[in-house]
């Protein structure tokens, strides 16, 4: 009597989209196979420069994001954001792919020795922090959804991303390409793996009731 | 006409099709063979009205402010150690020139020490390695580096009077020795084209140092070279933080076409020089930026029959200008700017041998995607000499680049 009421308890608990005990065992993972990586951006040719510029880190190109494209109900509960970071180092933003949620406050450090000037035109979010010396840093709240692209003034080649979500249901893929959603109620999702640029694969997926559903994404 | 025609299509070609722009536009340099080649360019597109008293006009006959500029560089890459490097621009359609073009030597890759041999970057001055597209923060150009002063490399006053009668009309002097044709005189130093010759930079810690041996001179740098000086220029930078740098200048170079200055002063050894120093500073901070240099140029003119000037032609060029950020890709900016030029006696008693002159632009610019900017600005413009004195200017540009 007591274990029918306690699994009772539990597919009440399900269909409301907050089932602990699904949360912690179900979810997908699997791996974005990225078949053609996006070159670094080069510095533009400087022929009025007196002499060479000085060494800098090549961002990694090798990630990628997997999001849900529709999440489910609890997905939207208040939850705090947080923080998150993306460095200036060697005139590189580091990492070049941050995925974060709406209201997350990104810092952006300059650990370099020389000015930076971060910037950015896009329409999730427009900002410029101005120029500011080593060891110095700024931030930028994220209010909105969308991909927002981010530059450095002074330095043509650096740039970066930030994809905002207003769910928790994303992940920045290793440098294997593999990602993992957990913590998913059972049901069907259509999920999204992005690469820089416009390279973006649809697919639909079930995730059980327990247990990971697996997925291999092939963006061109 | 044609460069306002071509402007106008620019703009509306970029302003209305900003979406198509950012998908068919390359916005990054484009890069070859494993990287080992990469090009960029840069298109600008200024118009404004005439300009009747000639003071934007540059030593190609045309005025900066109008004119409609593709300007596409490469670097080819061969290893770490050598680099190819080259800039072809294209003016008004029909200017077509190898702006610069040279070759890299880094013997020890892991430092910044360099060797640039050919048609190589100026040497002098911080602003005079601006492209004037992306790097100005409004439409003009500074006075120093664009307005034509009387003097010219192929033709001398014969008498004082000669050469006052020719204040304020530098953008057509002529003389009566050498070329008597009239033709545009010469600017404190030419940014529209580059020297030829082998350069060295280097950088320890925070000073930067440039030094280079080239055929022409400041106002007159040479493809070809006009007479057997060469010129010596030399730059030190410091950068004490992030915030500030400060720089000095100096250069030494013949001025003077050998032929003509064989004709009026003999078989002299000693060339005329153009002997310049320069002083900059630069600050910024936040949304604020604020530069300001001081130039000063001496040449020297050889002395015959009524031409007995014992002191050279000086001009200072002072400037200062500044920008703000008010908005995520939206800026204002100013400048203000002066030429001041020394006395030579005539048959009037002693007047500046150029009119002094003056230009106060401001202006703002805003960033339609990061990569094309629409700039608009204001100048008034004014000098004690020549048929028009004063006069005021709208201009326009829009500018692309990757």
């Amino acid at each position: 009597m007591v274990l029918k009421l306690v699994a009772a308890v539990l597919a009440v608990t399900a269909l409301a989209g907050g089932d602990l005990f699904a949360q912690a065992q179900a979810g997908i993972r699997g791996r974005l196979d990225i078949r053609r990586l996006a070159r670094p951006v080069e510095r533009r040719p400087d022929v009025a420069a007196p002499g060479a510029a000085a060494p800098r880190d090549l961002p990694n190109m090798r990630r990628g994001v997997v999001y849900l494209e529709t999440a489910p109900r609890a997905a939207f509960d208040e939850r705090d954001p947080g923080r998150a970071v993306m460095d200036q180092r060697n005139e590189t933003f580091v990492p070049h792919v941050l995925a974060v949620m709406v209201g997350t406050v990104v810092d952006f450090p300059n650990s370099d020795l020389t000015y930076h000037n971060v910037f950015s035109l896009s329409r999730a979010k427009r900002f410029d922090l101005g120029r500011y010396a080593a060891g110095r840093s700024k931030s930028v709240r994220m209010d909105r959804p969308g991909v927002v692209r981010v530059f450095c003034d002074i330095h043509s080649h650096m740039s970066a991303f930030v994809l905002v979500f207003n769910h928790p249901f994303f992940d920045v893929t290793d440098n294997e390409g593999r990602f993992e959603l957990p913590a998913l109620p059972a049901g069907t999702y259509s999920i999204v793996g992005w690469y820089e640029g416009e390279p973006r694969v649809t697919r639909s997926v079930v995730v059980p009731q327990s247990g990971w559903a697996e997925v291999d994404l092939v963006v061109q | 006409m044609r460069g306002c025609a071509g402007a106008w299509a620019l703009v509306i070609a970029l302003l209305c099709a900003r979406e198509a722009a950012g998908q068919v536009l390359p916005e990054q340099p484009i890069s070859i063979f494993g990287g080992h080649v990469v090009f960029g360019a840069e298109v600008t597109a200024t118009f404004a009205p005439e300009d009747p008293g000639f003071f934007n006009y540059t030593s190609y006959e045309f005025s900066a402010l109008r004119n409609v500029r593709l300007g596409v560089s490469t670097e080819i890459r061969a290893n770490d150690r050598i680099q190819i490097l080259g800039e072809v621009r294209l003016d008004q359609g029909r200017v077509l020139e190898a702006y610069g073009l040279f070759v890299r030597v880094r013997p020890w890759p892991s430092r910044r020490f360099a060797i640039q041999a050919g048609r190589v970057p100026p040497t002098f001055g911080a602003m005079t390695r601006t492209s004037y597209g992306t790097n100005n923060l409004l439409i003009g150009q500074p006075l120093a580096y664009q307005y034509l002063t009387s003097i010219r490399p192929d033709a001398l006053p014969a008498t004082p009077d000669d050469l006052l009668r020719m204040r304020g009309r530098g953008w057509l002097s002529n003389f009566p020795r050498g070329n008597n044709a009239p033709a545009p005189g010469l600017p404190l130093v030419n940014t529209s084209e580059w020297d030829t010759g082998v350069q060295a930079h280097g950088v320890t810690g925070m000073v930067e140092w440039i030094g280079a041996v080239t055929t022409g001179s400041l106002s007159d740098p040479r493809f070809r070279d006009n007479n057997s000086g060469r010129q010596l220029s030399g730059r030190v930078a410091v950068r004490p933080a992030a915030a500030i740098a400060i720089g000095v200048s100096a250069a030494r170079g013949a001025w003077l076409n050998q032929p003509l200055e064989d004709d009026v002063a003999g078989e002299s050894a000693d060339r005329a020089q153009q002997v310049a120093f320069g002083a900059d500073a630069e600050y910024s901070a936040g949304p604020f930026l604020v530069r300001g240099e001081v130039i000063r140029s001496a040449w020297q003119l050889p002395m015959f029959g009524d031409l007995q000037l014992q002191e050279p032609l000086v001009a200072i060029a002072s400037l200062l200008e500044g920008r703000y950020k008010i908005a995520p890709g939206l800026y204002v900016a100013m400048r203000g700017d002066r030429l001041d030029f020394s006395s030579i006696r005539g048959s009037r008693g002693l007047t500046e041998w150029e009119a002094q002159t003056w230009r106060f632009e401001t202006g703002v610019g805003y960033s339609i995607t990061r990569n094309v900017i629409v700039k608009a600005s204001w100048q008034k413009n004014g000098r004690d000499g020549g048929r028009i004195r004063k006069d005021a200017l709208y201009a326009g540009q829009v500018l692309y680049w990757f």
